[in-house]
Parts: structure tokens; sequence; C-alpha cells
């Protein structure tokens, strides 16, 4: 069973005048981690809350095609249904937080679906210790930083056990700290705890070396899917659909403007020295 | 204006370890109390009761100084103003033109003044001594629908936010020469649209946001939902509640039954 199935989507939101996603294919395994990547308005908002069924629940939109998360088909369940498969978290994290403590922002969900006292006590205390803000239950959420205030977004999603977090743009307000912190994070949850993850963003800087898969899209369209190195490793087709390429290929194109020898295919920092390394190993021997 | 907001300070007092329900309850009363008791002297006595209970809140004397203010204001607002627009009775005081001041209405001065204080004072215990969680906590313990209290809590969540981003935009468009303190009433308030608008967006944004962060947090999946935390009364609190009923029904009954004039 897929985690995520999309089949021949075309979404429209009421009163728009251009699709939002247009016949969009595209499917996660369980346990995969998966990279969205696109320039604004490439349709990686819509895409993330069709996962959840906020599309068209809670906003108005035209559907074409199938959408299924678990085997299950999106239209024909409630938002509250789908929250405890798929979790999603939102780009800013103050305008998800609305509780005055720490513990009710996380308890929250478990208590709206009429879960037991004891379990919601326990499932507060794992989602917190997950997400390292264990000790900070009677905290208002406005005293955390950002990047904690993302992990607590996180944690009133992972209280309601989803299968699969779904999180759009979660690193655009994060210092480079609260960057690494979060993909950290999703990197253990992926790991440890077995979860699906679909992340939102406009450049792969910090998940380039997190995710499984990356999917390329822009004007509402699925342009590419495939590992991180077959769509990361050169820069110009990134550029040319407005998303950022890595600074390791941006490098390497630098470098074989002046010496042929470097050509794509390292997306991390370790790859691209062992090219130098290899680079300057030849130039030394043919000295 | 944030402060004003929430002039809660964590401590281990009594007060605030009493359970925030008996606390709505007995300033309910104690307001009430303060409509009850006439006399000058009556009020004094409650007026000092409140300020000992004040006083054994633990609030910083900054917090305190800053609530107070405000109402130390009013109060004196209330004595001077009340002789002018009140002459009934003798003796007559003073006499400046139109305005006769009076014995009588001096002291009705003084009077109302004790009780503006009495009744914002008490709220100052509740609001010193009761997080706004605990607060909204009881109030829908209390019977008031969950949507409303998580209504509350989200105007209070979100209201420091809200100022936040309206002195941001003031900055901002400070920053690019717009000059508030110039030029008349009319002139000023339109420059202030220049501040409005951003923030309504903004607060609409916010409003789209949260919605679909509840929605997606199963707000309203069950008719009737569960509570991690739930409130409960100990022994401490039955006494406190006694004693405060106590202290209402005594001068109520004195008053009302006896006819005594308190």
């Amino acid at each position: 069973m897929k985690a995520l199935k999309m089949c021949e989507v075309t979404a429209r939101y009421r009163g728009a005048d251009r699709d939002s996603l247009s016949r969009v294919s595209f499917e996660i395994e369980k346990g995969e981690m998966v990279l969205l990547l696109g320039a604004r308005g490439a349709g990686k908002s819509t895409l993330c809350m069709l996962a959840n069924g906020l599309i068209p629940h809670a906003i108005p939109c035209t559907l074409e095609g199938s959408i299924e998360t678990f085997g299950r088909d999106i239209s024909s369940l409630p938002v509250a249904e789908h929250s405890t498969k798929v979790g999603i978290v939102f780009q800013e994290p103050e305008n998800q937080l609305f509780c005055m403590s720490v513990e009710e922002e996380v308890a929250f969900g478990p208590e709206n679906l009429a879960v037991d006292r004891e379990e919601i006590s326990e499932r507060v205390e794992w989602a917190l210790e997950i997400v390292g803000l264990k000790g900070y239950n009677d905290r208002p959420p406005s005293s955390l930083s950002g990047g904690q205030k993302q992990r607590l977004a996180i944690a009133a999603s992972l209280s309601m056990r989803p299968e699969m977090l779904v999180l759009d743009e979660p690193a655009y307000a994060l210092d480079p700290i609260g960057r690494l912190e979060l993909y950290s994070l999703l990197t253990d949850l992926k790991r440890r705890h077995g979860l699906t993850v679909l992340i939102a963003g406009r450049d792969a800087e910090e998940a380039a070396t997190c995710v499984d898969r990356v999917a390329l899209m822009s004007a509402g369209r699925m342009v590419r899917t495939g590992t991180p190195a077959e769509i990361l490793a050169a820069p110009e087709p990134l550029r040319s659909i407005g998303v950022p390429p890595l600074q390791v290929s941006e490098l390497i194109e630098a470098l074989g403007k002046k010496a042929k020898r470097f050509e794509y295919g390292a997306i991390t920092v370790d790859a691209l020295a062992g090219q130098i390394g290899e680079a300057l190993g030849e130039a030394g021997t043919d000295r | 204006m944030t402060g004003f907001v929430d002039l809660y300070s964590e401590n281990d007092t009594f007060l605030h370890r009493l359970d925030p329900r008996v606390k709505i309850l007995s300033v309910l009363l104690l307001s009430l109390l303060a409509f009850v008791l006439s006399t000058l002297y009556s009020l004094v006595v409650l007026l000092a009761f409140i300020f000992l209970l004040l006083f054994l809140s633990r609030a910083s004397l900054s917090r305190t100084w800053f609530a107070l203010r405000f109402v130390l204001r009013f109060m004196t607002l209330i004595v001077i103003l009340w002789p002018i627009f009140d002459s009934a009775g003798t003796p007559v005081w003073a006499t400046l033109g139109p305005i006769k001041i009076t014995e009588p209405a001096v002291w009705r001065g003084f009077t109302s003044a004790a009780r503006v204080g009495c009744l914002a004072c008490v709220w100052y215990i509740l609001m010193f001594t009761t997080s706004q969680r605990d607060l909204v906590r009881a109030l829908v313990r209390m019977g008031l629908r969950f949507d409303y209290g998580l209504t509350i809590a989200i105007s209070l969540r979100f209201f420091p936010s809200f100022m936040a981003t309206i002195y941001s935009i003031i900055d901002a468009q400070r920053a690019r020469g717009l000059e508030f303190n110039r030029g008349g009433l009319i002139k000023r308030s339109r420059k202030y649209v220049a501040v409005l608008v951003p923030a309504v967006v903004s607060a609409l944004r916010t409003a789209d946001s949260l919605s679909l962060a509840l929605q997606s947090r199963a707000y309203g999946a069950k008719a009737r939902r569960t509570y991690l935390r739930q409130l409960k009364m100990r022994r401490s609190d039955f006494a406190a509640l006694a004693i405060v009923t106590a202290l209402f029904v005594v001068p109520f009954v004195a008053k009302y039954v006896f006819f005594v004039h308190i």
C-alpha cells in the first residue's frame, strides 16, 4: 500500500484563473522521505494540503483525478479522520500554535479525538521527548525560539499518531541552526519511527542529504522525480524553474569552467572534496 | 500594552494554589459586596482587605504599581468631580459661581471612589494569581462552551503578536517618511489607515492559517472531547469559598434583613 498515490490530479481553487495542479501523478512509498522542490507558485502547498484532506474539505477546490492516502480516498473522509493518518505542519510556526502552554498544544489533537486522559498524557510526553522539548510542558509557546516552535508544531502533529508527516516549507522562517535541527529530527523520525515524510521546500540545501527522493515541480506540474543526486547535481535545470541550485553544484560549475576535470554528480561537500582531491592528485602526477 | 493583558506572575502562595473557579466566584462575590456596602468606612475596610490579599499575592511592586496607577488616577478623578456635579445636602462648604460644594457630596465622592477601587483591585487579585490558561480552563469547566473558551484563549494568545505587528508596521511606515505626529486630527487619522490596512490583512492571514491548523488537528471531530488536565477542588478551596461567601452573606443579611446601615 502506498502512503500517497495521486493519479492525473488537476486542482483549481475557487475563483482562480489557472490550475494550481495540472495532471499530477505522484506516489510515495511507506517509510519514504521525499522532498517536493519548486519555486513559489509551483503547486507544492496545494499538493501538501491535498495529502492531508484540507483540500477539498476545508478549502473549496475543483478536483479531477484520484488521490489516496494509505489506500483511502481523500474525498470520502473528513479532515479529522485524515489527520490521524497524515499530519501536516505549516510554514509559519507562529500561526499554528494557539494554545497557552506547550503541553496543551500537543494534547489538543488527541483531546479533540476524545482519547483517554492517560493515553493523552503518554502521547504528550512521547511527542515532546522525540522533538527534544521534554520538560517544556508549562512554557507558553510564545516563549520558544523559532526552531523550537516548529518542533512543537511537529510534536502537536505527532501526538495524533500519524503514519505520514507533511511539512509545507518548514524551514523557511528558521535560522541555519534551526534548519539543521529540524532536518536531523525529520531524519530521526523516518529512521527510528518509520514515519513517511513529505517535505515541501524552495531549496534543497539541507534536505539534499536526508531525503530518499526529490520531486521537482514547476507551474503546477510534476517535472521530474529521482534520487537527490539525479535531480540536484546539475544546476541549470533547477535554475530554469526558479529553484536555487546547491552551493556544491554551483562550486563544481565554477571549477568546471577553469578545469574540465570537474563533472556534476556530487551533492555533498564530502563528495566534492573527494573530486577535488582526485583532481589535485592527477595534477601532481602530471607534473 | 501586552503587560496589561497578562498581569500574572508565577509564585507559590495560597492564592496561586487556589482553584481558579474559587477565585472567579470569590472575586464576583467581593465585587457584589462592594455594591452592598454603602458607607465609606465599610468600603475602606473592604478595600484594606483587598489590598491585604494583593500584598499576599506577592506580586512585584513594579507590576502592582503598573496596575494600580490607572485605578488611583480614576479614583482621584471621581473624588474631584463628584462634588462638582452633585450639590445635594448641607452644609455647603464652598460656592464657586453656579457650583456648590457640599459636605455630603464630598463624602459621597470618597465613597464612590472607594467602591471603584474595590471593584478594580479585586479583579487584579484574580489577574495577578491566575494564569490565562487556568482562567480559560476554569471558565470552560464552569459551563462556558469550549468553542468560546478557545476563542478567548486564542485572543489572549495572539493579542501581543497583533500589537507587535502594529508596532512593526508603524516603524516601517515611519522609516518610509510617514510622520504620524504632524497635521490636524483628521489628517493624522488618515495616516493611520496606512497602519490599519496591513494590520487587518495580516490578522486575516493569521486567522486563515489558524483555521487550517485547527482543522488539521481534528478540531470538532467529536461531540465530546476529553481533557488532559482536570480541575479538582481541595479542602482549602472549599474553605476559601466558604469564608468569602460568609463575608458576602453577613453584610447582605445585615443590610437587607436587619436594615443595618453599613
